[in-house]
């Protein structure tokens, strides 16, 4: 769409209030101990903000793609310490999908890795689900782990309770959930499980995990601008506010370049995601765009803060210990732009500008 | 923190579509006719190539039909600049006045200087430099020196210009002169004239390019008299005027795109080999070019004063000073990375003579690349822009 509709602004809105009542620093503070503050997925599913986007007859909160894209640049934005992206994008998006139910509640996803694969035996009655999923975001809070799994020939989508599988917390750079979790011959109904409709597959979670990450990104970029500008507009030194000096002021300018960059990207890909058709080259490149940024960004945040940046009592860690660790989930820069330029190279030169412009 | 382009997702309209299809066949058609050869660094200055151009429509395609337009979109407009620009086509004699000059002519002209050039402008006939730099004056551009003093019925203007590409084949430029003396603040009593480049009292020197081409030039001006009616806009508004033909000047494709051909010519060059530094690079430019293209998509829709609205277009590109610097800071350092990845990953050397294009477009490549940092707004000056515009009044 070409401006942002009635209906997203007043989401956008009413979810940043939401965000601003509930995260602040106490509460960012008990995440790092606690994993997932309980008051706040409960305001969050009140505001029905975790199923936007997933369709209201399969249980979600209905709203489109961009919907959701837009919620999760604001948990970015906010740092809202909550599986937003593992309940609707991803979780939640599985199971409409393959038409099982969508419960309430946070959900977990996997596996993220190319390399991890589960498989799915029969068994009397319905089947059996074996294999590890590493790091798995939110696994130990989430009321069902949504996976693909794969029984030899096909895929399918598997709704597992947790207390039938090991987990084994574990945690990201910024202290949020990412478990060990082995299944090991888990039992599970018919109704369970069932098998991966056209366009989910394992690539395609991927793809949507990386689009949750870059849009989330994005989000944490916009943040640590603010608080950037904002100190280089107070700090004094020699005399000056030190945004006043232009060596600061250029690398400001830098900062913004690339967070303006990660923002069109993540917002694109989105779009382009929900448009349908091939999206593999715009989330790549909204991936790859938004970690190269979230390098530059979070490098010039903590230049620009000195050393004040890099405690734990102020705010500026809370964003770039999350891009240092989105960064890396659902595939790091230099993965996904190697196999984008395998997958453009195959093509062809000639090929390149057209699929560049299919808008 | 940018308010004024929210960067959202936008998808082109059908009829932006239809017209990509148009100017791709056009293309082709052209270059299988040899009506021109692909060459990247300066656009080339091709005035018969200019007006088939025109004859299709697509030079001030966005203004109104009683001007010679077509009242399309600028995503339309975008659109055929971004298929120009992919096929190295030789653009130079109507870009500047399809980009700035019209507008400007449209926001602040009179309707006399409407009538004059913008339909000839639009049919290919019509063709405008620009009059900004001075010897003394080229990123601290309002200290212009080039004076216009009242003579009877106009102007008498004398001053030099420079780096004016094109002056030797342009019909006019804007000539931006100051017509009262600096009384402290250096922006105000600037004027934009508007002066035929074969009037009485105009040298057009050349400035050869370190490759020896030329389309810089330096341009004198010994009392050449401007008559009232060549007058753009008010006498004093010169600052705010060339401020916002400047953000036109610096948020379109051609800030990101005049290396693209090279990326596609790497491409070409690495075939099948299976080389996981290549394809990273190739990865890395193509999620780069393709984040770049969304935000000034963004800028153009944004700078869209939509059908018979062009009072306000101008206003528009004053606010979104702050986004243009954005695209072209980091839209002509995307440039330089296409150039450092096709050397480095291809170990050849660049050559203006040789028979293979890559090399070709290699060696023009590398010799204009520091012209883009410059041109429009230094880097530094951009970002020193951009500063300003986030961290507001201190």
């Amino acid at each position: 769409m070409n401006a942002p509709n009635d209906v997203r602004r007043m989401l956008v809105e009413s979810a940043a209030r939401l965000f601003a009542d509930h995260v602040d620093a106490k509460l960012l503070d008990a995440a790092k101990r606690e994993g997932l503050p309980t008051a706040l997925w409960q305001a969050l599913e009140a505001a029905e903000l975790p199923l936007v986007g997933v369709p209201a007859q399969a249980g979600g909160a209905s709203g489109t793609l961009s919907d959701a894209a837009a919620v999760l640049r604001l948990a970015g934005r906010f740092a809202a310490p909550a599986p937003l992206a593992e309940t609707g994008m991803l979780a939640g998006w599985l199971l409409a999908s393959v038409g099982l139910a969508v419960p309430r509640g946070p959900l977990a996803a996997g596996p993220q890795g190319r390399a991890e694969s589960l498989t799915l035996a029969r068994a009397p009655g319905g089947w059996r689900l074996s294999g590890r999923v590493r790091r798995m975001p939110w696994a130990r809070f989430a009321r069902r782990l949504v996976v693909i799994a794969g029984d030899g020939a096909d895929e399918f989508v598997a709704s597992v309770a947790p207390q039938q599988a090991r987990i084994t917390p574990g945690w990201n750079l910024a202290r949020e959930p990412r478990d060990d979790v082995v299944f090991d011959a888990v039992p599970l109904a018919e109704a369970e499980v069932a098998p991966a409709a056209a366009g989910v597959s394992r690539a395609a979670l991927r793809l949507r995990g990386a689009l949750s990450r870059a849009l989330m990104m994005a989000g944490a970029l916009e943040r640590a601008l603010e608080l950037a500008v904002e100190y280089a507009r107070q700090r004094v030194q020699f005399g000056r506010k030190i945004g006043q000096f232009q060596a600061i002021q250029q690398e400001l300018a830098r900062f913004g370049g690339e967070t303006a960059a990660a923002v069109a990207a993540a917002l694109s890909a989105a779009g382009a995601l929900e448009r349908g058709g091939d999206a593999t080259l715009a989330v790549a490149s909204a991936k790859i765009r938004t970690a190269e940024a979230a390098r530059e960004g979070a490098l010039i945040a903590h230049q620009v803060h000195g050393a004040i940046g890099v405690t734990d009592e102020y705010a500026l860690h809370h964003y770039t210990l999350r891009l240092w660790a989105w960064r890396e989930e659902y595939g790091n820069e230099s993965e996904w732009a190697i196999e984008l330029g395998r997958e453009i190279q195959g093509r062809g030169a000639d090929a390149l500008w057209p699929a560049l412009t299919n808008d | 923190m940018f308010r004024d382009v929210d960067f959202s997702d936008l998808s082109l309209p059908p009829p932006a579509l239809a017209l990509r299809e148009e100017v791709r066949a056009f293309l082709r058609s052209e270059r299988e006719a040899g009506s021109f050869t692909p060459r990247l660094g300066h656009s080339e200055f091709d005035a018969a190539f200019t007006r088939k151009v025109a004859a299709r429509g697509w030079i001030g395609m966005t203004w109104p039909r009683r001007y010679g337009g077509q009242e399309r979109s600028c995503l339309e407009r975008f659109v055929v600049t971004e298929e120009m620009l992919a096929a190295a086509a030789p653009c130079a004699a109507h870009w500047v006045a399809d980009r700035q000059t019209g507008p400007s002519l449209l926001r602040y002209g009179t309707e006399q200087q409407k009538q004059r050039f913008l339909p000839a402008i639009a049919r290919g006939e019509c063709y405008f430099a620009l009059g900004m730099s001075e010897p003394d004056a080229g990123s601290d551009l309002a200290s212009v020196r080039t004076r216009a003093e009242r003579a009877p019925g106009g102007w008498r203007v004398t001053g030099q210009k420079v780096w004016t590409s094109w002056a030797h084949k342009a019909h006019a430029f804007f000539v931006l002169c100051r017509t009262s003396p600096d009384a402290g603040d250096r922006h105000e009593g600037l004027s934009q004239l508007i002066v035929m480049l074969d009037s009485p009292g105009v040298t057009v020197r050349p400035i050869r390019f370190m490759n020896g081409r030329h389309h810089f030039n330096e341009v004198f001006l010994d009392e050449v008299f401007v008559p009232d009616g060549m007058v753009l806009g008010e006498i004093g508004q010169g600052w705010k005027q060339v401020t916002s033909e400047l953000a036109l000047e610096r948020s379109g494709p051609e800030r990101f795109m005049t290396t693209f051909p090279l990326l596609v010519e790497l491409i070409r060059r690495l075939g099948a080999a299976r080389d996981a530094r290549a394809q990273e690079m190739v990865g890395r430019l193509t999620a780069r070019f393709w984040a770049l293209r969304r935000m000034s998509l963004a800028i153009a829709l944004a700078l869209d004063p939509g059908p018979g609205g062009w009072h306000s277009a101008a206003d528009a590109a004053v606010d979104l000073g702050t986004e243009a610097a954005l695209v072209k800071d980091m839209g002509t350092f995307y440039e330089r990375e296409i150039i450092d990845a096709a050397r480095l990953v291809v170990a050849t050397e660049p050559d203006p003579e040789a028979a293979e294009t890559f090399e070709r477009f290699l060696a023009d490549t590398i010799v204009c690349a520091p012209v883009s940092t410059i041109r429009g707004g230094t880097t530094q000056v951009l970002r020193t822009l951009i500063a300003r515009g986030l961290l507001g009044r201190m």
